[in-house]
Formats: C-alpha cells, structure tokens, sequence
C-alpha cells in the first residue's frame, strides 16, 4: 500500500452540507473541513424517498466498516434524521451488522468559526482501534 | 419555484478515494483540485455510488474492461443505476443543468476512455503498464446512460477526470477538466470517439 494515499476514514454527510442553500450562511463549510482532515464523503440524498439508493450507500458502508475503515456521521441539528436519513439508513445498516457510526451534529446558528472547529476536532479525534488499523491497512 | 441549478453528477471516488482499488488513490479523501473545479463554476454535487466496491469489494483486484464485462456485474450496475435515477431524473425535469464527471480509465466510470486487455485474468501476476487505453465507456457509465436513456432522459454533457490512464497529471487533467466546465453548454453528448 506504499503508493497509495488513501487516509481510510469517511464521512455520512447531508446533501444540505454539501450543497448548503443558498443564504445558509449559518453552516460552516463541510467539504474542505473533511478534505483537510483527510476524510472522504459518503453523500446523503436530499430529502425525498429514496430507499434503493440509501440501500447502496448502507452496502457501501457495509464493505469499508468490515475492512478496517473508520466512518462517521456528520449531521445537521434540528432536521430531520439529521438530514442523514437516519430512521432508515440505521436498521439498513444494522441488517448489514454494522455498528451505527459515531454522529456529529452541527447546529446551525451557534457560530460558522466554533462549529467548524467542532467538527475539525470530532473528525481529528475519531478512527477505528489500531489494533483493527493493523489488521487491515498494511 | 426553485431557480435552474447547476449540477455535477461526480463518480463516487472524486469525493472519496477509499474507493479506489488498492495502490490507485492518489488523495486521502477528497479529490480537491475536481471539487474546488466544479464549486467554483457554481455547481452543486451529486456523487453517484461506486459500483466495484460495492460488487468485489475493498480488497478486489485491479481490472479492466473485459473482465467486469459479465451478465452479473451489469446487472449489479443497472441496480445501482435505477437507484440513483429518479434523483437524477428529478434534477433533469425541474430543468437543472447536469454534468457527469466520470473517471477515464477505469473500466467502470471511464467517459471518453476505459482500460482494456482482453487476456487478462487468472493469477493476478501481470506487468505494470499491460493494459490498453480504448477510446469508450466504461461498464457502469454505459448502463447508468442505458437507464437514463430508457426514462426517457436527454444524454448528459460528459467527461473523465483522467486518474486512471496509467500514468496520472494532475496539472492536466485539471486544465482539461476546466476547459471542459467552460465551454458553452451544447446540445447532445461528447462520445468517447470524438475526443
């Protein structure tokens, strides 16, 4: 793996953080918070119903959580599921025997400059046990 | 009624390298230089699922064209296909304006180019550099545009970022990216031939 440059850790994220709407201007900017920590994204659809596509996300999450990669949920407060789908994205990925990931919360409105701090420091802080890091990344 | 947006429709590796095959990441995470490309032209982004990851998983092998070339893994493809369409679909008819970023080279998410080699297989003990570079889609790319097709979908503006043709220029493929991003919109779709 010498040449590869993959950091191993990913986030859940909302398509509302992605593509925030515009006038948001209350939400820290995700995307480059997550690249600077080395973060990959898993996207979320946009609200709506889109069962088949959160199945192939959770078969996603299925295939790196059981081969040594760290993912997390970022999430929005005050909407639902965190915009992350969670009432059917959690029994999805339970049925796959994964443990739900850790969640992150944003709260819009608690200060752009103090939440991007937070999710800088949750994401720097998190990655699996390192003895599930040797077992898979070499 | 919501304004016409821009939209990029972006292979699921360009927001994510843990995708990539193993010794084929050349970012930890993101792939900056296609983000900062896309969000600075006013695009939103919309990552497509990966279809090898989710088929052979983290830990497959590198292949080309002909070996994904089976009933099983299109179909495999067109699932995932159908699962994203009605997102696509629902960008196309509120009149969004949509780009599909692929990833030339692979023999998944090529655009203009996937990898080809007609006797690889068996042991996975072949040379660097023994494959070939063909001017067309890759597997996942052809059924996602066969399901669009078949909802009745005009073709997509597309194109590759070029981190799967061997030997990978950043500098390069972000010029043509950009060139790419700014030309007019035009009617009908870029071949893989015709590039």
């Amino acid at each position: 793996m010498s040449l590869d440059a993959r950091g191993w850790r990913m986030a859940l994220v909302p398509d509302a953080l992605i593509n925030p709407p515009a006038g948001s201007a209350a939400l820290p900017d995700a995307l480059p918070i997550l690249q600077a920590h080395g973060y990959g994204v898993l996207q979320l659809p946009p609200s709506g119903n889109y069962g088949p596509l959160l199945a192939v996300i959770a078969d996603q999450v299925a295939e790196y959580s059981h081969h040594g990669y760290a993912v997390v949920a970022i999430g929005l407060h005050g909407t639902a599921g965190g915009g992350l789908h969670w009432r059917r994205l959690a029994p999805l990925l339970r049925h796959r025997e994964v443990a739900l990931p850790p969640r992150h919360l944003i709260r819009p409105g608690a200060g752009v400059d103090a939440e991007a701090q937070r999710l800088g420091a949750f994401l720097a802080a998190y990655d699996v046990p390192v003895e599930e890091q040797r077992r898979w990344r070499r | 009624m919501e304004p016409r947006r821009k939209v990029a429709l972006v292979a699921s590796c360009l927001l994510n390298q843990n995708a990539k095959v193993c010794q084929g990441a050349h970012y930890p995470g993101v792939v900056s230089p296609v983000v900062e490309a896309l969000r600075s032209r006013g695009y939103a982004l919309q990552q497509l699922p990966c279809p090898e990851l989710a088929f052979a998983g983290t830990r497959r092998w590198w292949a080309v064209y002909e070996q994904y070339d089976t009933p099983a893994y299109r179909d495999h493809c067109r699932r995932l296909a159908r699962a994203i369409a009605p997102l696509i679909e629902q960008y196309l008819r509120r009149g969004d304006e949509l780009v599909l970023i692929g990833l030339d080279g692979s023999p998944s998410t090529g655009v203009r180019f996937t990898s080809s080699q007609p006797d690889w297989g068996g042991r996975p003990d072949r040379p660097q550099d023994d494959w070939k570079i063909l001017p067309r889609r890759g597997i996942w790319i052809e059924e996602l545009e066969a399901e669009l097709a078949g909802r009745g979908l005009p073709p997509l503006r597309a194109t590759g970022w070029g981190l799967d043709m061997g030997r990978f220029d950043e500098a390069g493929a972000r010029a043509d990216l950009e060139q790419f991003l700014d030309e007019p919109e035009r009617s009908g779709v870029e071949g893989p031939a015709a590039t």
